[in-house]
């Protein structure tokens, strides 16, 4: 027995001492990158002394989905459509403050420098006269040219023809200008128009021969770019390799060379980002950041236009009676400590926001400041307006009715939590909050299947949202984005119908000038504020944690990679 | 015997036919491609007619059924959306061995299965060959000491194991063999992926990170197999020929590895033959916590967009691989034991 005791013990320990004896080769191995590079030694010929070759500068990240497709009009993933600006660059891109700069043109086409027209219906872009793709060939208005008519083509499965299907014609004066004319004004086109072009010289032969992009070798394998890295390979499930681009027109990247790893789970990456065997990760949760910070990982928060917003169902017939009166939804506003609730449930990370537009500061001007966390004032709000706790059970009421308000959210744990600090806090100033935590499919499922949020059924519904961001437009706010039996696939499941609001929309998006627009936005947004139409709980950034060793990193909430070519490593 | 064979894999015809409809109507229940093609927003109704229709998602469910199966190559289709079939169809059917594009990629089905099936393979039968060499060594040896001490010992390890979910042990042994490892300043094993980047995709670094996965594959099922070997052997252990060939004086090895353990296989074969092709589906969940790019991973990506044809390909070759190994492991029976003949 004995023997067969320690027979056991020695196979554990040997087992264990096997594992050691592995990982110290894996530790202490030089990177043996480029190992089989370089000339081959000539036999004859002296040694020459030489530094050994630099180790090559090479960046991990982790996104925690794998894109579908790195092609431009193929996909509506984020994360394509964030690591375009690696390969391909936008017309202009955006910066850390969400504020649009130029890129593959000369300056961004407005009224001022005569890019827009006197009605509004065609742009004029001056294009650089040095940007050239990896392979040397000159980035010119053809390219444009080629990639409208390729989202606009019905031979192609593009993923969207928006926002190329507003427009009319797209022509070329000279190689270095780009007019584009729209069949009517289109205002979104600074914050929609030219997210990664098309190489025609690549993509033409192609869809001349087969007659449509879909079946392009260069959609998944774009090894022709115009950014500062270009694509290597794409390792399904596993990786993707980006190179620097030795023909950049712009600063040569830092980096030698940047691989994304697809971690699905959320749990894995932070293991991984812990163990040092990524350099950065995505859509980091709150949870994981005290872990991640405490193995000296920097948490960086940047707005992206969405947040967590609480929309009151002002509408006579869908909504609690109460919530007609803006002093009571003022009320409400009032007896959330939404402040705390971001302190001691969300670590402090993001803001709570005071405008729909809080990405957009351009949008939020003056910036809004937001309702005070005062229960004392609610209640005296609350009193004015008639409801009162004439029978002692704690909760108010008015004409018979009290002042009971449903709410809605999904079963997200946070908004769980959440949804039991509010239903407290309403419950010391004498409203009973009742509410229903909704499983996500169900919460969200569509008006003809009869989704709650669809059809309005609550009186006060939760969830992230925000602008067409880094558009300011809200179209699924107007009158007739309200669901019903004839209209089922309307987008506003506000159910709220105000003409003033209905108007200004309509009128915002018809401004092609950006500061004539601003300020209808500026004045939709005093409206949402002074109608106390929804009440900002958190924003709901995108989290990164990064590598001490990467530096120089910035984010935008459009893109992550606006300034990938400055991104380095430290020695 | 070779007539029995060629019956079996003829009723598999059939078989898979009806296998494929009763999946390809479950999956037209999983979900709407289109809807999740607009990102965080909802696709515009007017896209997504324009996709239903280009992407064939327009026909009634027969339709695309027997384009999917037969092809509609020999018919045209409305690309264009103005009403008029115009363009001839360009797909050729499973039957003719296309199994179509992945709605997602367009990459051809056959191209995304072959990337990911190698990769599934290599961590699925190392696994495999880990549990079934090491429960028949552990199942033999309790069974043959039966109540020792090592007996209870490995009986007890089995149970913690079989009761520890995948997701548990895969993420625990991460966290102490990567995580706390590398804080100790202990040699450590790697988190996630096939390969360290800097080093680049060699067969010792694809060994390296394959370390963990299969370990937590193995740590798990290792108990279930280990567990039914040790009862088997029991049983044929008690029985009257091993009795009689002890009492001829053979030696013990003889007695167990070929009188017992070859008697003892027969059950054994079955629960191995069930489960060898079900390894192409690959771990879910290992696959998903080690980042690993298996079958696993990709049925879970694919499900999850409803992509039809990546699915319909992965249930296929499933189905095809069960009916495969059924075949095998009734040939598997009659060369363990000759009673077994399956010709008339």
């Amino acid at each position: 027995m004995k023997r067969n005791l320690s027979i056991l013990l020695s196979l554990v320990v040997l087992a264990s001492m096997l594992l050691t004896a592995c990982g110290g080769a894996q530790a202490t191995e030089a990177p043996a990158a480029n190992a089989t590079e370089g000339p081959a030694s000539n036999a004859t010929e002296a040694p020459v002394a030489t530094e050994p070759p630099a180790e090559k500068k090479v960046a991990t990240f982790i996104f925690t989905q794998e894109f579908d497709s790195l092609s431009p009009l193929y996909t509506s993933m984020w994360f394509a459509w964030t690591t375009w600006q690696m390969y391909l660059h936008w017309a202009w891109e955006f910066d850390e403050n969400n504020k649009p700069f130029p890129r593959l043109v000369t300056e961004i086409p407005s009224a001022e420098n005569g890019g827009i027209s006197e009605d509004g219906r065609m742009i004029t872009m001056k294009l650089r006269d040095d940007i050239k793709w990896s392979d040397n060939t000159p980035v010119t208005a053809d390219d444009f040219i080629f990639t409208w008519e390729m989202a606009v083509s019905p031979n192609n499965t593009v993923d969207s023809s928006y926002p190329y299907d507003a427009i009319e014609s797209v022509t070329a004066p000279d190689p270095q200008t780009v007019v584009i004319t729209f069949t009517d004004p289109f205002a979104p086109w600074l914050a929609t128009l030219w997210h990664g072009i098309l190489p025609a010289h690549v993509l033409r032969p192609v869809y001349e021969s087969a007659g449509t992009l879909d079946g392009a070798d260069w959609l998944t394998n774009p090894t022709v770019g115009c950014g500062p890295f270009v694509f290597a390979d794409w390792e399904s499930g596993s990786y993707a390799r980006f190179v620097r681009n030795e023909n950049y027109w712009g600063e040569p990247a830092k980096l030698d060379e940047i691989f994304i790893r697809f971690v699905p789970d959320d749990a894995s990456q932070t293991a991984a980002l812990q163990a040092g065997d990524a350099d950065m990760g995505t859509f980091i949760s709150y949870a994981d950041v005290p872990a991640l910070r405490d193995a000296g990982l920097n948490i960086m928060v940047e707005a992206n236009g969405y947040s967590e917003w609480m929309f009151l169902m002002v509408n006579e017939e869908k909504g609690h009676p109460a919530l007609l009166d803006v002093n009571v939804r003022k009320a409400i506003a009032m007896s959330i400590d939404r402040e705390a609730i971001v302190r001691d449930l969300l670590l402090g990370l993001p803001k709570v926001p005071a405008s729909f537009w809080d990405a957009l500061s351009n949008y939020n001007d003056p910036p809004l400041v937001n309702y005070p966390y005062n229960p004392e004032e609610a209640k005296t709000l609350l009193d004015t307006a008639g409801w009162v706790d004439t029978n002692g059970d704690g909760v108010r009421e008015k004409d018979g009715v009290d002042l009971e308000i449903s709410h809605a959210t999904t079963i997200k744990e946070i908004r769980q939590d959440v949804q039991a600090v509010m239903q407290q806090q309403l419950a010391d100033v004498g409203i009973k909050l009742n509410v229903f935590p909704v499983d996500d499919t169900l919460y969200f499922a569509s008006y003809a299947e009869n989704g709650p949020a669809a059809r309005g059924e609550y009186d006060i519904q939760e969830w992230s949202d925000g602008p067409l961001f880094p558009d300011p437009d809200l179209y699924y706010w107007l009158c007739d984005q309200i669901p019903s039996d004839e209209n089922p696939e309307g987008e506003n499941w506000f159910y709220i119908c105000d003409e003033e609001l209905d108007s200004l929309i309509k009128l915002q998006s018809t401004q092609v000038n950006a500061a004539e627009r601003q300020k209808t936005i500026s004045k939709i947004n005093q409206l949402f504020y002074d109608k106390v139409y929804i009440i900002g709980l958190w924003q709901d950034p995108d989290i990164y944690a990064v590598s001490s060793r990467l530096l120089n990193v910035k984010f935008s909430g459009v893109t992550m990679f606006f300034n990938i070519a400055d991104w380095d490593l430290a020695e | 015997m070779g007539r029995y064979i060629v019956m079996r894999f003829l009723q598999g015809i059939p078989l898979l036919l009806f296998i494929s409809v009763i999946l390809f109507t479950l999956m037209m229940n999983v979900g709407d491609p289109v809807a999740t093609m607009g990102g965080r927003r909802a696709v515009r109704q007017t896209e997504y007619q324009r996709l239903r229709r280009q992407l064939g998602l327009d026909k009634p469910v027969y339709m695309q059924y027997l384009y999917w199966l037969v092809g509609n190559d020999w018919t045209q289709v409305d690309r264009d959306g103005d009403g008029i079939a115009e363009t001839a169809g360009t797909r050729r059917g499973v039957l003719r061995g296309d199994f179509g594009v992945s709605l997602l990629n367009g990459k051809p089905v056959l191209e995304v299965i072959g990337e990911r099936l190698p990769n599934t393979l290599m961590l699925m039968v190392a696994s495999e060959v880990i549990i079934i060499l090491g429960a028949l060594l552990v199942g033999i040896y309790s069974a043959l000491r039966q109540y020792s001490v090592i007996d209870n010992l490995l009986t007890g390890i089995m149970f913690i194991g079989y009761s520890m979910p995948i997701f548990f042990v895969a993420l625990f042994s991460m966290y102490i063999f990567a995580v706390l490892f590398k804080r100790w300043g202990l040699p450590y094993l790697p988190t996630v992926g096939m390969f360290d980047p800097q080093v680049g995709k060699t067969t010792a670094q694809i060994l390296w990170h394959m370390v963990l996965p299969v370990l937590s594959i193995s740590l798990i099922s290792f108990a279930a197999y280990s567990r039914y070997i040790r009862s088997t052997m029991l049983e044929v252990m008690g029985q009257d020929y091993i009795r009689t060939a002890r009492a001829k004086g053979l030696p013990r090895r003889e007695v167990v590895f070929i009188h017992a353990l070859k008697n003892a296989s027969l059950p054994i074969v079955t629960v191995v033959g069930l489960d060898l092709p079900l390894l192409l589906g690959g771990a879910v969940v290992t696959e998903r916590i080690f980042a690993w790019p298996g079958m696993g991973r990709l049925f879970l990506d694919h499900v999850d967009r409803a992509d039809m044809p990546v699915v319909m390909g992965i249930l296929l070759l499933i189905a095809v691989a069960v009916i495969l190994f059924q075949i095998i492991t009734d040939i598997v029976y009659a060369w363990l034991d000759p009673r077994i003949r399956y010709d008339k």
